[in-house]
């Protein structure tokens, strides 16, 4: 089955339908629907250098067109690093270490302690755009989440030609 | 037929399945002939797709609809009037009161209404379950302080005036109904029924009408959300629903009806649709057809009986064992779960408008979940549908007569689905169209099979311990393949198949039926005042459901002298977790030989549904609840008996022959028009016997013979 454009943008914007999602969500997905999702999300950003593949919500691996370096970049455009290192390192931290922190997101003794628990929310430094959190013991190292396989994927999974690489 | 003979015939009963596909109507006259009417359903206004579907068959007698309804004397409704009502959450505005510190039970629901009526494999991929809105919103639902534990003992007394708080609260909001649930008030009704007096105190003082509806008063059984939901779906969609029926009852009066329709029931009886507990009509399409084979089994002496239907969404079984229906004690219908008796039934999402797609990785061939319904598939240009279906498999092998799809109601195009199924199905796999067809059939036919199989098996017995019997509108036309090897003791196709789960809503008892929770458990020594105390507290449930049915009757015009009733229980070994349901050999109980008779009955039943030596005496018995079924004498339609002709069918019903494609050849398969065809006559195979409704498939290597009741037998030789 083949969605429409349209279809997929609600699916993105999250507007979609409940019925139509579910559908979405049973059936194997269309070969064309990476391309479209990607199509999608270019028309959304506000700069042009081509997204090779999303991270997050606001968060995306780009082919930064002056130099063909992949970069992990903001929505709102700040290159935190190249794509294989651990972007959360560059970002802008807070964390949530005080039980007042806390209770301004949890009612009064519903939160964790923070001796065991720390909240930490990584920005964009540029737009403020919280891209992501993350609940671990206070002493644990920020870790590097995952390095895509984009090549396979790319050659293999989608039989499309991997982009430049500088 | 001759013009004198059609003011002799007198068309007594009719029903009516309003399906998601089709709307079948089905008429009996006084001398027990029928005739199926068929058209496809109008969910918008579903009177239009009735009446509709009445002409057509009467028209097959030759009569208007307003000369066969003056006639008629009883009509039976079965469809889905209520069961859109809650799927699109289209009820009233209603308030809830429940046990203060459990606002949110009903909001939060069970974990499994997130993925009810899921295909298997959405419900193992998580991300494909979702909540519901509830039914009644949390700023309509307030807490009254007071708890009964599960033995019935007062822990916190009533505080009234909380309730009173909570009353006055909801009525302000304008609500349409109060609903009112606490904890355990099956097993002590006297703080529930204490809020609904308040209730109902403070409705008056406001000056509003605002029904109230105490769950102890509907369903007074275990399990809280089951009980909650189910009285709320009263005050929510049953008022509602009650106007559809009105409507449909209305639309026949026009045409010049005079009967009061009934409405088929999940409990396997029918009910006026003006009973005070409508909710369980919620669901009773597929229920007539299982009613209707149960309903010729006593008739003509089949005790076991598989009953399987096919319809355009799904395929339906269930079983009927010595004659007994099994019913299911907490269903669940519109993801909800619900505590109404239901005719156990199970259902795989695969019927004749199935879609079939290939993985586009794997090349795997997926029919459903989903399907065209009454749309048919993309052989019906007009239907919009291009995705191939079952549908369009049968017309390319030459199974369906694309001219006579519901007596040439719809134009079928073989061209069209040939083509569809060529550039989705069989060049992608590269195979030919007749053999990628033929292999969507057969993988079809081998997933009904073994659905089938396991079905019985999983009662512990084995196919050929069973009759098969087949209908639906698409049903004959797999018969052959979902049955073939599986050994049946006979596999049975009734000439009006199409409309069977009509004819079955015609044959159901007008019946009312309320059941009641228990907690008896005594050992198997017991004294005997001890079994008399018990024996006690079942008749004294018994009571207070007679009365209720009673009431019921009473609301249709029948008293009491009229109503014939059937207490029944619900028993298990002590500690066991399945119950089974017992008609009880008594008329009422209260002595230790009384109960003996009780425990016997249940000993006997229990050796039948499963083997004499897995009976369990030793460890005690439970009784888990209280059943009373009243019914009263309605006329039924009276199964066919004509006289056998010869073997050979008579030239008249020969329709010329087709091209017919099954394992890997084209054979011309000889067409049989299904009414000309005489009681006794043998057809071998291949042959396609055809009727306006259905289509009943002979392939070779099969041989059907038509009995004196217009019931194929089906064969293999």
């Amino acid at each position: 089955m083949a969605y429409t454009k349209a279809k997929i943008r609600d699916l993105v914007d999250g507007k979609i339908d409940r019925d139509t999602l579910h559908t979405m969500l049973s059936t194997p997905k269309d070969r064309d629907r990476f391309e479209m999702y990607l199509e999608i999300l270019q028309e959304q950003v506000p700069w042009d250098d081509p997204i090779i593949l999303p991270l997050g919500p606001k968060l995306f691996i780009v082919q930064r067109k002056s130099d063909n370096k992949w970069m992990i970049r903001s929505f709102a455009g700040h290159d935190f690093c190249a794509w294989d290192e651990n972007w959360k390192l560059h970002a802008r931290i807070r964390v949530r270490e005080t039980q007042e922190q806390m209770e301004e997101l949890y009612p009064k003794l519903m939160a964790p302690t923070t001796g065991w628990q720390v909240i930490r929310e990584y920005f964009c430094p540029l737009s403020g755009d919280l891209l992501d959190v993350e609940a671990p013991t206070p002493w644990y190292p920020v870790i590097h989440d995952f390095e895509p396989d984009i090549d396979t994927f790319y050659r293999d999974w989608l039989g499309k030609e991997i982009p430049a690489r500088a | 037929m001759p013009l004198d003979k059609e003011n002799v015939r007198r068309v007594q009963v009719l029903g009516i399945d309003a399906g998601g596909t089709m709307t079948d109507t089905f008429f009996v006259d006084s001398d027990g002939d029928f005739v199926v009417g068929k058209a496809q359903s109008t969910p918008q206004n579903e009177a239009l797709g009735l009446i509709a579907s009445s002409k057509e068959g009467l028209e097959h007698w030759g009569l208007t609809l307003e000369e066969a309804l003056g006639e008629i004397q009883t009509g039976v409704y079965s469809g889905t009037a209520m069961l859109n009502r809650v799927v699109q959450r289209k009820g009233l505005r209603c308030g809830l009161i429940v046990n203060a510190g459990m606002e949110d039970f009903h909001r939060m629901g069970r974990a499994i209404q997130a993925y009810l009526g899921f295909a298997y494999e959405d419900r193992i991929h998580l991300n494909t379950h979702y909540y519901d809105e509830p039914l009644v919103p949390r700023h309509l639902t307030r807490g009254v302080m007071e708890r009964i534990d599960m033995s019935g003992t007062v822990v916190i007394p009533l505080r009234e005036e909380t309730a009173r708080v909570a009353a006055k609260e909801l009525i302000a909001q304008d609500v349409e109904g109060i609903v009112i649930s606490l904890l355990h008030s099956y097993r002590n009704p006297e703080h529930e029924r204490r809020v609904r007096d308040i209730v109902q105190e403070e409705v008056a003082a406001s000056g509003k009408t605002i029904p109230v509806f105490a769950s102890t008063d509907y369903y007074p059984v275990r399990k809280e959300t089951h009980r909650t939901n189910t009285t709320i779906l009263e005050a929510y969609a049953a008022e509602p629903s009650r106007q559809t029926l009105q409507k449909i009852s209305s639309a026949f009066k026009e045409n010049g009806s005079k009967f009061d329709f009934r409405v088929m029931a999940t409990h396997g009886g029918t009910i006026s649709w003006k009973a005070k507990e409508l909710a369980r009509t919620i669901s009773s399409g597929p229920i007539g057809g299982v009613i209707g084979a149960k309903y010729l089994g006593e008739t003509l002496g089949y005790a076991n009986i598989a009953c399987s239907d096919i319809g355009g969404t799904s395929f339906d079984v269930a079983l009927i064992t010595q004659n007994e229906l099994t019913i299911r004690n907490d269903p669940d219908m519109a993801r909800l779960v619900l505590s109404l008796p239901l005719v156990a039934m199970d259902s795989v999402g695969a019927g004749a408008g199935s879609f079939i797609r290939l993985d586009p990785y794997t090349k795997a061939i997926k029919l459903g979940p989903d399907s065209a319904g009454y749309r048919v598939g993309v052989c019906w240009e007009d239907s919009g549908i291009d995705t191939v279906t079952i549908s369009d498999c049968h017309v390319i092998l030459g199974y369906l007569n694309p001219d006579n799809f519901l007596g040439g109601q719809v134009k079928l195009d073989r061209q069209r689905a040939w083509e569809a199924m060529k550039d989705q199905i069989a060049d992608p796999l590269g195979l030919s169209v007749e053999d990628a067809a033929a292999g969507v059939i057969e993988l079809l036919d081998s997933d009904l099979r073994d659905y089938l199989r396991s079905m019985i098996s999983g009662k512990g017995s084995t196919p050929g311990n069973f009759v098969c019997f087949s209908y639906g509108g698409a049903g004959p036309v797999h018969t052959y393949g979902y049955t073939e090897g599986l050994g049946f003791e006979d596999v049975i196709v009734p000439a009006w198949a199409a409309g069977f789960s009509a004819f079955g809503c015609a044959a159901a008892d007008f019946e009312y039926r309320y059941d009641k929770s228990l907690d008896i458990n005594i050992a198997v020594d017991a004294s005997g005042d001890l079994k008399a105390a018990q024996a006690q507290t079942l008749q004294a449930a018994w009571a207070e459901l007679k009365a209720r049915v009673l009431e019921e009757f009473e609301l249709n015009g029948y008293g009491p002298d009229k109503v014939t009733l059937q207490p029944g229980f619900r028993m298990q070994y002590r500690g066991q977790l399945n119950d089974l349901e017992i008609e009880s050999p008594i008329a009422s109980a209260a002595t230790a030989e009384d109960w003996d008779r009780l425990v016997e009955a249940f000993n006997d039943t229990y050796g039948r549904v499963y083997a004499a030596s897995a009976r369990s005496p030793e460890l005690g018995y439970s009784v888990t609840g209280a059943i009373m079924r009243g019914t009263v004498p309605i006329p039924k339609p009276r199964i066919p008996k004509e006289e056998l002709a010869g073997e050979t069918p008579p030239e008249s019903a020969k329709l010329g022959t087709r091209k017919f494609y099954r394992k890997k050849r084209w054979v011309d398969a000889q067409l049989y028009r299904m009414e000309a065809l005489q009681p006794g006559n043998r057809i071998t195979g291949p042959a396609v016997i055809e009727s306006d409704a259905t289509t009943f498939v002979v392939p070779d290597g099969f041989e059907t013979w038509l009995d004196g009741h217009r019931l194929f037998h089906l064969k293999e030789v």
